[in-house]
């Protein structure tokens, strides 16, 4: 067995030795060998579908074939998008870039060892483990783009608070709990609440970052705190929008400005109503393909390769979009791919680069 | 006195003693299983009134009453297959299909279908398909219903997900929301839906023979069956009319809600499955009804609610709400609780 395993190894590392070489001399793969796989949770929810549309909207953009796309859907399992990574990648691992929504922090770390080992290349979004980082030997890791939710709760709170006039009590709906996005979004909102003396936190409830959740405990607080209620933070839209209709079941709706976050097409809808105030966006559409425009330049070589770049280039948190009433307009329908060139074009591939993520 | 076997000799006066100490404590105990809950019900909600006064206020309870009433419809279906002896795990998948073939129907931000009231019938019809299919491969199938439902509720999901293909559909249909969001003379309009719910439910348990053999059946399949009951026929209809419900409690959160959603049933299963065995139904059937099980849903619900009011930290909640539970489920079965073993 153990000599069987050793050859094995020896088997494996000779033939990702040969991959490396290869890719690393020619550093190019034929446009049309390159597969783009989105790995996702799910796309029941509008967030999974944009980023999905976004991936597809690249490949047609870059003018490559559909086929050339994959979808994985691992349903919450981590287990299956480490195995579904796997399974693909037993033919053409070289010109195969996956881009990642990975499932939670350890996903992070065996995906990122899968594509080292095979010659696979990976971009990571939202966070990895600490102190796991690209630049640290995982040469295939060609890059994380971050989300700075302490960012996304305190620009949606500095809205709220914009919209309540500066005064009054807040009632705040939080994710689940020992999320950690949850977490760093509302303690942007607490550091807002901090800033602004006559603003006060009067509760907060969990609703799971769910809808249907979020309505009874709106019910109750309006029952309980009646017109205290100045302004309603949720940490994502679903929420908000549970909100929004508790609200309107008590003919509120607009009356009482509410936050959410994530840019959900509805909670843009929303905005354009009046019945919400702000949502802070990291835009799918771009999640969902920028790991393909960097991926695709560094195949093509039209850029270095990933171990060139500077350590800030691998690992960054991105631009979020604030979206209010101001600009609200241009968000209401999908994108066309024109509008993600300034993203996608090799030479600005980092065009949302807000600076090194922590 | 009458059941002493005869040639046994026995001191009359004692026995006497003895058999109307025992018939007191026997209808106390009866008192204190039917009355329990209710009282649990009672002091819940008198102890949150002294917590915050604002709990007891008329606006808190309109909020109680609208909060209640999609479980109130759930747990109606809920408590005929439980009685008979059965479990539902289907419910969240079922609502979803429900809820998004519904929200598909009605002037959506999907499809340019426009159907109104037709839509929310098609709807709750689905939900009764796919609990009378429950139904029919529990009983044609012989496979426990705690399998057949379990696998239902996947295959109701994936559909579900396939009609909402990342896009849940908003309901636009102003005037179906309006009603669904709104009240008549001071009650929720859904609260009367659960009302009127409950009342059927009411009535088809006590005063027809679908009702009858739901205990029976729950008291002892063999029985039944030598007895001559359509068995199969009952739990189909037990089962058609929990889908039925489901239907029902998918279609209404989407109205109120606005929204056709894979995840609109989220959690209802296992509320559901508490408030009816908290009601004092027995999980393994022949024991129980509709009105215990909303008392049942009138305990989460005033436990949810309450915890709010009197500002436990949802840190806490939790933890809270299983303890109450848990004591609530032991008070009430106490009785039952050898009987209570389905799962060893």
């Amino acid at each position: 067995m153990k000599k069987s395993k050793l050859f094995g190894l020896i088997a494996v590392s000779l033939f990702v030795g040969t991959v490396t070489q290869i890719s690393n001399a020619s550093a190019a793969c034929d446009k049309s060998q390159i597969r783009f796989v989105n790995s996702m949770r799910e796309i029941s929810q509008p967030y999974h579908g944009d980023l999905d549309k976004g991936g597809r909207l690249f490949v047609q953009w870059a003018g490559l074939s559909d086929s050339q796309y994959v979808l994985q859907l691992n349903q919450g399992d981590t287990d299956k998008q480490v195995s579904l990574m796997r399974s693909l990648l037993a033919t053409n691992p070289g010109c195969t870039i996956f881009n990642v929504e990975p499932n939670n922090l350890p996903a992070v770390r065996q995906m990122v060892e899968i594509a080292n080992q095979t010659g696979a290349w990976i971009v990571t979004h939202w966070s990895h483990p600490d102190g796991f980082e690209p630049f640290n030997g995982n040469d295939h890791w060609i890059g994380h783009v971050g989300v700075n939710g302490l960012d996304q709760g305190e620009s949606i709170s500095k809205e709220l608070v914009k919209a309540m006039g500066g005064e009054g009590g807040i009632v705040a709906l939080q994710g689940i709990l020992d999320n950690k996005p949850a977490q760093l979004r509302f303690a942007g909102l607490k550091k807002v609440i901090a800033a602004n003396s006559k603003v006060t936190l009067l509760d907060q409830q969990t609703a799971n970052w769910d809808r249907t959740q979020a309505f009874p405990i709106v019910q109750a607080w309006l029952a309980k705190y009646g017109d205290k209620i100045k302004g309603i933070w949720a940490a994502n839209d679903d929420m908000a929008l549970g909100a929004v209709e508790a609200l309107r079941a008590a003919g509120l709706a607009g009356k009482i400005p509410v936050v959410g976050a994530d840019g959900i097409p509805a909670a843009i809808e929303a905005v354009s109503k009046g019945e919400m105030v702000a949502t802070a966006s990291t835009d799918a559409y771009y999640q969902g393909s920028i790991g393909f425009a960097m991926g695709y330049c560094v195949l093509t070589g039209q850029v270095p390769p990933p171990k060139q770049w500077t350590n800030e280039h691998r690992d960054f948190y991105l631009r979020l979009i604030t979206i209010t009433k101001d600009n609200v307009n241009q968000y209401l329908k999908p994108p066309p791919a024109s509008a993600f060139a300034g993203d996608w074009a090799c030479d600005k591939i980092w065009s949302r680069d807000t600076g090194a993520a922590s | 006195m009458d059941r002493t076997p005869t040639g046994v000799i026995q001191w009359p006066s004692l026995a006497a003693r003895d058999g109307n100490m025992r018939k007191v404590i026997g209808v106390l105990r009866e008192m204190a299983v039917t009355w329990g809950p209710a009282l649990a019900l009672v002091i819940l909600y008198t102890a949150f009134s002294i917590g915050d006064a604002r709990f007891a206020s008329l606006a808190n309870l309109k909020t109680l009453a609208s909060q209640s009433a999609i479980p109130l419809i759930l747990a109606t279906g809920m408590t005929y297959v439980i009685l008979q002896g059965s479990i539902d795990l289907s419910v969240e998948g079922v609502m979803a299909v429900s809820s998004l073939s519904c929200a598909m129907l009605l002037r959506n931000s999907r499809t340019g279908f426009d159907l109104g009231v037709i839509a929310l019938l098609v709807g709750i019809c689905v939900g009764a398909m796919f609990g009378t299919l429950n139904g029919i491969l529990i009983t044609r199938l012989r496979i426990p219903s705690f399998m057949v439902t379990l696998g239902i509720w996947s295959v109701t999901s994936g559909i579900a997900m396939l009609i909402s293909g990342g896009q849940p559909p908003e309901i636009r249909d102003m005037s179906i929301r309006g009603w669904a969001l709104g009240e008549t003379i001071g009650v929720p309009n859904l609260t009367l839906v659960a009302l009127v719910c409950l009342v059927i439910g009411y009535l088809l348990q006590n005063f027809t023979r679908f009702g009858r053999y739901t205990y029976v059946i729950g008291g002892s399949e063999e029985i039944a069956k030598l007895s001559g009951v359509r068995i199969n026929f009952y739990k189909v209809l037990g089962f058609g009319l929990c889908g039925l419900t489901a239907g029902l409690g998918g279609v209404l959160e989407s109205a109120r809600l606005g929204l056709g959603h894979v995840e609109i049933g989220a959690q209802q299963m296992f509320l559901t499955l508490t408030a009816v065995v908290i009601g004092g139904t027995s999980l393994s059937g022949g024991r129980g009804g509709v009105i215990q099980s909303a008392v049942g849903v009138l305990i989460l619900t005033v436990l949810a609610n309450g915890m709010i009011f009197i500002g436990v930290t949802p840190y806490l909640q939790k933890a809270v709400q299983g303890v109450i539970i848990l004591v609530a489920v032991v008070a009430a079965t106490w009785r039952f609780r050898a009987r209570l073993r389905v799962v060893k």
